[in-house]
């Protein structure tokens, strides 16, 4: 298997209010082996193309690629300074394929991808972000700088300016959850304490008996254990919980009860039929979550 | 209570008015304003749409909704159902493989297209070589003219011979034009394209020959090198291709019991058939990978703009069209009075239908001849007496709409999605007048003329 790590980041941008914040947010990764940041537009094939019986806006192209360019310039300039080298893509096409086959021809090791408040057509049929969730064979980091979100009937915002400050990492023991704990350790160098959460699911509680379930409980334990180990032993402080319940909710209860700055977390890569059909503990976190979460296929 | 044919004698002629804003619009915005236009069309329909349906229903009441409901659930509804279908269908085919632009593969992509197009019509057919062709002539120094060429060919005249190539021959279809009857364009249509492209390959030649010339060493010159073998993926659309097809054969060729909705009157049967051509449709969505798409870089947004343009286009026509059937009686009377020969007919629809859509412009004059010939009878029957005692005039309307079409760029609607694609690849297109003074005039009208004095 290959080592995971991340040393070359595409960071896809809709120049959203507070895209910038997000991207400063990854600068410590530099730390943890981050070399390179591609800052990556791509230009709707609909803003410039297509005109109803009137054909292509050329001007209007090139006036894009101007004005994107010019605004990368200051994010290179914020890159420079955290010592990590940066390039411009600016590219024209359908947004989700196009990013994913840049993020393929670049060899990117990460796609990191802002998150908006979903409208309710989005709700439907799905975000951009969903989309290259789904399509992507790289992790994803989805990031949200600044979210608003509503607890216990109270608004609150949350600022997401400190992400690997005490991540979390929701295990299923799932060869992408292991990879997602390969990705974690490989950030050892800027990470002091990490989160570990096991969800044993209502399915399989449900109808056993108790010492069956005893035992079970037991042999999960056992695993989340091993894998701490494996953290202390690449020096970052481990905490482990064993849960029961429906995961997609216990691992957001969790992980904000215990202060997760970001969780991490394999995903299995169903298609939209199979996810509508079935559901995604993976979408259903990384939509529901006010923190960063970042995707591991 | 006045009937809707009655309607049609009762309509002022300012009632008129919002379809030529509205046509006016499509062709002026995307010229003038084409930034504005881009991002407010939609509203602009709207406005048009409001303009005419807000009077007469104040005015006629029930039997002008009626009137605007008919045309939008009988001709809108089956209208974009089968351009989405044919849209979403020749997108999920994807023809890959290295061609070198040379005269023989560009005039072999020219024929293929010209062919397909009546099949899978002229927007399919143009989506699905338009890429391909742009490939092929990457290299070649001279490439704007063939793609006009492919507009000339692929995109407009190919799709004469049945009602699924051209949008105007299918409202001709939907009215009861039957869908046989349009192969009777076959040789029109077989010396127009015989014309372009023996004009093309003589171009295409010498401008190959003289590129070779100057860059000899051009590996990209060198006959046929084939890097990558021509292979076609998506087969299977092929089969929902074959499906919407005989959903339209059907419709045609049998017959039965209607239904009554909110006063308009369905036939069971074009339900069925648009039931079909739909789910032809999702099939295709389904059943594609959807990586062909993306390398067809296959988007939404061109069905999305013809579906909005056309939702205005059809209501704003309803009361030009219902005062065209009235004939004598109705307030565009002049209009059938000053068109009564066959070649008039095939100049008045081409000549509109080069810088208006032709769709709108066939049942323009479509509804003409009807009005001159039969005034006051109702649509299906009146068109199988023009088809029985005068059907020069029919093939007139029908080529003069599908030719003309490729006047300018505005004149049918893949001609704008074509134009767009080659300019996003690098092609230096001509500029609107540019193309009508270097091709239309200098090319298309003597072609034309000639097709009147043999067929018309």
């Amino acid at each position: 298997m290959e080592k995971m790590k991340i040393e070359k980041a595409l960071f896809a941008t809709k120049f959203r209010e507070l895209a910038f914040d997000s991207l400063k947010a990854l600068f410590p990764l530099k730390k943890a082996g981050l070399r390179e940041i591609i800052l990556c537009y791509v230009i709707p094939r609909e803003a410039v193309g297509f005109v109803p019986f009137g054909g292509y806006l050329k001007g209007e192209e090139e006036r894009l690629r101007e004005e994107v360019r010019l605004r990368f310039e200051d994010w290179q300039a914020a890159t420079s300074e955290a010592g990590i080298e940066s390039r411009v893509i600016i590219e024209l096409g359908e947004p989700i394929p196009k990013l994913l086959s840049i993020a393929r021809r670049e060899g990117a090791d990460l796609i990191v991808a802002g998150k908006k408040k979903k409208a309710l057509l989005e709700k439907i049929i799905g975000s951009d972000t969903h989309s290259i969730i789904i399509k992507s064979r790289i992790p994803v980091l989805v990031n949200k700088y600044m979210v608003e979100y509503e607890r216990e009937g109270e608004r609150a915002t949350r600022v997401n300016d400190r992400i690997f400050e005490n991540p979390f990492i929701a295990l299923d023991w799932s060869a992408p959850s292991e990879r997602a704990f390969e990705l974690l350790l490989s950030l050892r160098g800027i990470l002091t304490c990490a989160g570990l959460i096991y969800v044993i699911s209502e399915k399989d509680f449900n109808g056993v008996e108790e010492r069956e379930f005893e035992r079970l409980k037991a042999g999960e334990k056992e695993k989340l254990a091993l894998y701490s180990d494996r953290l202390e032993e690449a020096g970052i402080r481990p905490r482990a919980h064993l849960l029961l319940g429906r995961p997609a909710d216990e691992i957001l209860r969790a992980a904000r009860e215990f202060g997760a700055s970001m969780l991490f977390m394999g995903t299995t890569g169903k298609g939209r039929l199979e996810e509508f059909a079935l559901g995604s503990v993976s979408h259903e976190i990384s939509e529901g979550a006010e923190f960063p979460v970042l995707l591991v296929p | 209570m006045e009937s809707a044919h009655e309607l049609g004698e009762l309509l002022p002629l300012w009632s008129a008015f919002p379809f030529a804003g509205m046509l006016l619009s499509i062709a002026l915005f995307p010229l003038l304003a084409p930034r504005f236009w881009h991002s407010h069309f939609g509203k602009i329909s709207a406005l048009w749409v409001l303009a005419a349906l807000l009077p007469l229903i104040i005015i006629y009441k029930g039997l002008a909704a009626r009137e605007f409901l008919h045309i939008f659930i009988g001709d809108y509804i089956p209208f974009i159902i089968l351009l989405f279908a044919l849209y979403t269908i020749s997108g999920g085919i994807l023809l890959k493989g290295t061609l070198l632009g040379s005269p023989s593969v560009n005039a072999a992509i020219l024929i293929t297209g010209t062919v397909l197009a009546s099949w899978m019509g002229t927007t399919g057919a143009a989506m699905l070589l338009i890429r391909p062709l742009l490939r092929a002539n990457a290299k070649r120094k001279e490439r704007a003219f063939t793609v006009v060429f492919f507009i000339f060919l692929v995109a407009n005249a190919g799709g004469a011979l049945t009602p699924l190539g051209d949008p105007p021959l299918f409202l001709g279809f939907l009215k009861g034009v039957p869908f046989f009857w349009t192969f009777k364009l076959f040789r029109p249509m077989l010396f127009l394209s015989g014309i372009l492209l023996f004009i093309y390959w003589i171009v295409d030649s010498y401008f190959f020959r003289r590129q070779k010339k100057l860059e000899p060493q051009d590996p990209h010159m060198e006959p046929m090198r084939v890097r990558e073998p021509i292979r076609l993926y998506g087969k299977r659309n092929l089969v929902f291709l074959a499906g919407v097809i005989g959903a339209v054969l059907m419709s045609g060729l049998a017959d039965w019991e209607e239904l009554s909705f909110l006063g308009i009157h369905i036939k069971l049967l074009d339900l069925s058939r648009d039931f079909i051509i739909f789910a032809m449709a999702l099939c295709s969505i389904i059943f594609t990978p959807a990586g062909y798409r993306e390398e067809n870089e296959f988007t939404w947004f061109p069905i999305k703009e013809v579906a909005i343009l056309f939702a205005g286009i059809f209501i704003t026509m309803a009361p030009c069209l219902r005062m065209l059937q009235a004939g004598p009686e109705g307030e565009l009377a002049f209009l059938t009075r000053a068109v009564t020969e066959p070649y008039h007919y095939f100049w008045a629809t081409g000549l509109i239908s080069s810088f208006l859509d032709n769709a709108p412009t066939y049942m323009t004059f479509l509804n003409t001849s009807l009005g001159t010939f039969y005034p006051g009878m109702e649509g299906r029957e009146a068109i199988g007496l023009l088809i029985r005692e005068n059907p020069l005039y029919l093939e007139a309307i029908s080529a003069g709409a599908v030719f003309f079409g490729a006047m300018s760029y505005i004149g049918n609607a893949p001609n704008f999605m074509v134009r767009s694609i080659a300019e996003e690849s690098g092609v230096p297109m001509p500029s609107f007048f540019g193309y009508m003074l270097k091709y239309s005039l200098g090319i298309l009208v003597p072609a034309f003329i000639l097709v009147t004095l043999i067929f018309f």
